[in-house]
């Protein structure tokens, strides 16, 4: 049995995985080099990277889900499929699993291109979207932005939503936002009511 | 209260074309803003919706002027109910034709056609027909029931204002500031307190040295985390190794839970790398010759 059947995310491999981060190298140091997580969605250019040689990027709705297979109607008429494999990256608000994808939903994803046609997902990014918005009101669990002539209801959630202040680290502090602030809010649209769910709120950047 | 209503119906309605006309045909921002109504998607010009805009203003102006001098003068009033008429179908017509475009009501403003557009055409529509069939005149009613004018005209002020989504920066958004003022802050004292979020260690780990050096071999995004004796541990697949000696692996990082990227001093990062089927370590040399790197010390 490999280690890997020991149960996915469970407390068997984490704790095998514990001991293998503990166990590794230790690097100490900073550098200015950006990174790979839910930002990636938005980069437009490929990676410059010679490990990641042909990487392919796909966006669009999910129109069937087969097996492990997405089917994508992309936004310019093209359709992809989509191969979600048990090392590709899930991110719906947060980390999870294939599971938690829905037929409609909107995608990114980026993966290698296979000689079947399919692309092997190596992280996919569901319903993210990046506003550039106005905060016009603050409630308990809710924020009320406006981006270009849209209103839009951005969903607070106690365990998920962060705020950086003029570019310092995220903090789950949100008490210094103010109404009438620009804000760019980093999230994940919900398609049954279109409201947003807020994963990131950066102000005075 | 029948009587007060329709004496005073022309007065509101002259109050408000007159404000929404003298801004349509006098406001310089009216050409700025033709090109963004539903008007110009209409006539497939913005000029001739700029121009269009400005007849409307004028006819507003017009109408305004009648409902206030001769308000027992059904004319003023059959004109503005058609005007009404006019505006609702406009609206429901711009709505199915452009829905994000701006709808010129007030012309001041780029806001989309929504109910309040169209609830306030309905008043318009509905106080024209009330003025044709009045035959008192707004001074009278006034001079007659002072008090109870007053309040008639102040509650229709007040509708009218709350319909004209144009109007919200005025007090919208100052209510709801004094709200957050005297109510407090909604979201303040969460029970986070001063807890580090998982997105911000990703940040940290995403600027540190051994992201660096092990980023050529990951693949994914963010797979899984948890916490354990203080320590943060972020997961991810990748690949390592060329051609026939490629093999996935699973990339952990294990990061001080409490520490941010505004935590002064390097950041620490343990790494290590297993083949994903055999959970060998691999690449330990690789992780190994990495020299520490210091920040350069920050002035302040």
């Amino acid at each position: 049995m490999t280690y890997r059947q020991n149960g996915d995310g469970g407390l068997g491999r984490r704790r095998f995985l514990t001991t293998a981060a503990l166990g590794g190298a230790t690097i100490v140091g900073a550098t200015a080099l950006g990174g790979i997580d839910a930002d990636a969605a938005f980069a437009a250019e490929p990676s410059l990277d010679p490990a990641i040689p042909e990487s392919s990027f796909v966006e669009g709705r999910i129109t069937a889900i087969t097996g492990s297979v997405l089917q994508v109607a992309g936004s310019y008429g093209d359709h992809s499929r989509v191969q979600m494999t048990n090392a590709t990256s899930v991110w719906k608000v947060r980390p999870t699993t294939a599971a938690e994808i829905e037929v409609g939903d909107g995608l990114y994803a980026r993966g290698v291109p296979m000689p079947d046609g399919t692309v092997a997902a190596d992280a996919v990014w569901v319903n993210i979207v990046n506003l550039d918005t106005t905060i016009r009101g603050i409630a308990k669990d809710r924020l009320h932005l406006s981006h270009g002539q849209h209103e839009i209801v951005g969903r607070v959630r106690p365990d998920t939503t962060n705020a950086s202040y003029a570019g310092r680290a995220l903090t789950p502090d949100l008490s210094r936002l103010r109404i009438g602030q620009s804000a760019q809010v980093l999230g994940a649209w919900r398609p049954s009511d279109n409201s947003v769910d807020v994963v990131r709120v950066s102000v005075g950047h | 209260m029948l009587s007060l209503t329709t004496g005073l119906v022309p007065l509101v309605l002259a109050g408000l074309l007159g404000w929404t006309g003298s801004v349509k045909l006098f406001d310089r921002d009216t050409v700025r803003r033709a090109p963004r109504t539903a008007l110009a998607r209409m006539l497939r010009s913005s000029e001739r919706a700029a121009l269009v805009l400005r007849g409307v203003g004028a006819v507003e102006l017009l109408l305004a002027a009648g409902l206030t001098a001769v308000p027992a003068n059904p004319l003023p009033g059959t004109a503005t109910a058609v005007l009404g008429a006019g505006f609702l179908g406009y609206l429901g017509y711009g709505r199915a034709l452009a829905p994000e475009s701006s709808c010129g009501c007030s012309a001041s403003e780029d806001t989309p056609i929504t109910w309040r557009a169209f609830a306030r055409a309905a008043v318009v529509l509905a106080g024209g027909a009330t003025a044709a069939v009045a035959h008192g005149t707004w001074w009278s009613t006034i001079t007659g029931r002072p008090g109870g004018s007053l309040v008639f005209l102040a509650v229709a002020a007040a509708v009218l204002v709350a319909l004209s989504a144009d109007l919200d920066r005025w007090w919208l958004l100052p209510l709801r500031r004094l709200r957050l003022r005297v109510f407090g802050h909604p979201l303040l004292g969460g029970e986070a307190g001063d807890h580090v979020p998982v997105a911000a260690s990703v940040e940290l780990l995403e600027r540190s040295l051994a992201w660096q050096t092990a980023s050529p071999v990951v693949r994914s995004g963010l797979l899984d985390h948890w916490e354990e004796d203080g320590w943060r541990f972020l997961l991810y697949s990748g690949v390592y190794g060329r051609g026939e000696r490629a093999r996935p692996v699973s990339v952990v990082f294990a990061l001080d839970a409490a520490v941010g990227r505004d935590t002064p001093g390097d950041p620490v990062v343990r790494v290590g790398l297993v083949d994903a089927d055999t959970g060998e370590p691999v690449a330990r040399e690789l992780l190994n010759a990495v020299p520490p790197r210091r920040a350069l010390p920050m002035v302040g």
